[in-house]
């Protein structure tokens, strides 16, 4: 023992335990700031990401062909599904054309040019998960040169998924609405009932134990009911409006019983995401 | 196998299994972080470690190794400094100390392995409850979290262990 901690190993130990805690303490600083990660690291992820895609590409390649099998497999129940759907879905989307026609004349007569709802859709692959317990990230293939800026949303095929929360000049970090980290920014958002009235409020948590978030303190009156949609309101002015997040699982009141708490199921699986698409 | 070749493989393999850490954990994540367990894969670990205790001629300079990976970790998973970076040479210098007293087989690698993922989970959990990065409490953490992810990488170590044990065994 007199060996192991001798005079010079211990003070090697303490400059090292110094070191480490003061680069998480200035990492984590510059992690929470507004601004893009200095040049160097931008850098290093932009290379790592480049090598990040070689190894990405044959493990990616292996998953979709595992799910083309699984998919052939249940291809005859899910063609019968899906025959109802289209024919339904053809006359939606006629009515759809006609809106957002008569929605552009309308907007033009009023001299609306920019509206909340306006975005532009980048896709970009996940290259990778954070192996991590705690910190819920993607890297996705698309940085700063295809446009993308901190903040801005990122949706899976079927609702959003999260948002930047790092931007490189390649790649970028996504944070997922799961994460339940105290520095996550929280999505405004707007919930319509049948009625047609809305009620405005903050994404304010993710419950892990039944995987729904929750959209706290709310003092309106307007009754909500299971299966109301959930939509990104476009408050705020960094998410556009009308983002899919998911419709109401249930309404309860909050712990000290003065106003409730809406608890939603995301449309979007966490789990399974390969490809997304993030609005500027 | 000349040895000059696995000086070759060793960082080549690093960074592929430092990749594949994230890549699979991407694909998997449905089994991997299915609520309340989290398993965190740990390749990165089990490459050091088979690195330390199979290569006999300690010829490797795998703690440099460790940090330079280590760095990348927190550089592009995680963007918080100084935990990978620090914790993954620590175990290398754990291991360095107490190869000499051991009776090398699979079991006693195994024994070894359980540690050092407890040490490395442990350490990256004080760790970012320091920074504030996280709040989450002990007994969670060790049921939840270190429990699956010791079972998962040890099935992976069971797994690898003949594999590698073949490839060093070529070099020496």
């Amino acid at each position: 023992m007199q060996k192991f901690f001798s005079n010079r190993k211990l003070v090697i130990a303490i400059v090292v335990l110094i070191i480490s805690i003061g680069l998480m303490s200035v990492s984590v600083a510059i992690r929470n700031k507004r601004a893009t990660p200095p040049l160097i690291q931008q850098f290093g992820n932009d290379v790592a990401g480049a090598a990040s895609r070689v190894v990405a590409w044959p493990v990616n390649g292996l998953q979709s062909a595992t799910n083309s099998v699984s998919d052939l497999l249940n291809t005859y129940e899910e063609n019968q599904k899906l025959k109802k759907q289209v024919d339904q879905l053809a006359q939606a989307k006629v009515n759809a054309q006609t809106a957002s026609a008569e929605n552009k004349q309308l907007r033009k007569q009023l001299k609306l040019n920019e509206s909340l709802s306006d975005y532009t859709a980048v896709t970009a692959n996940v290259l990778t998960r954070t192996p991590s317990s705690w910190m819920n990230q993607l890297v996705i293939s698309k940085g700063a040169t295809a446009g993308i800026k901190k903040n801005m949303p990122v949706m899976s095929q079927t609702g959003l998924i999260g948002r930047i929360v790092e931007v490189n000049q390649t790649s970028s970090k996504v944070e997922l609405i799961s994460s339940t980290s105290s520095s996550a920014n929280k999505f405004a958002i707007e919930i319509t009932n049948k009625a047609g009235k809305t009620v405005n409020g903050i994404v304010s948590g993710y419950d892990k134990s039944s995987g729904t978030l929750e959209m706290g303190s709310v003092t309106s009156n307007v009754k909500l009911k299971k299966g109301d949609k959930v939509v990104t309101s476009g408050l705020g002015g960094i998410t556009p409006k009308g983002l899919y997040v998911g419709t109401v699982a249930s309404v309860k009141q909050d712990d000290y019983g003065l106003a409730s708490e809406v608890e939603i199921k995301p449309a979007a699986d966490l789990s399974d995401l390969t490809v997304v698409t993030v609005a500027e | 196998m000349p040895y000059a070749r696995l000086k070759l493989i060793f960082p080549i393999g690093l960074f592929v299994a430092l990749f594949l850490d994230g890549s699979l954990s991407n694909v998997f994540a449905g089994n991997l972080f299915s609520y309340p367990y989290s398993s965190v894969l740990h390749l990165v670990l089990l490459w050091l470690i088979f690195a330390v205790f199979l290569d006999d001629r300690d010829d490797l300079s795998v703690g440099l190794w460790a940090l330079f990976v280590g760095l990348v970790y927190d550089w592009y998973y995680t963007g918080v400094f100084g935990v990978f970076m620090i914790s993954l040479p620590l175990v290398v210098y754990i291991c360095r100390q107490i190869k000499p007293w051991l009776d090398l087989n699979f079991l006693t690698l195994l024994m070894v392995y359980i540690i050092n993922l407890t040490i490395v989970e442990a350490f990256t959990f004080i760790w970012y409850t320091m920074g504030h990065v996280i709040n989450d409490n002990l007994a969670d953490f060790a049921v939840y979290t270190l429990g699956p992810t010791i079972a998962v990488n040890l099935a992976i170590f069971v797994i690898l262990y003949y594999p590698m044990r073949r490839l060093y065994l070529s070099v020496n």
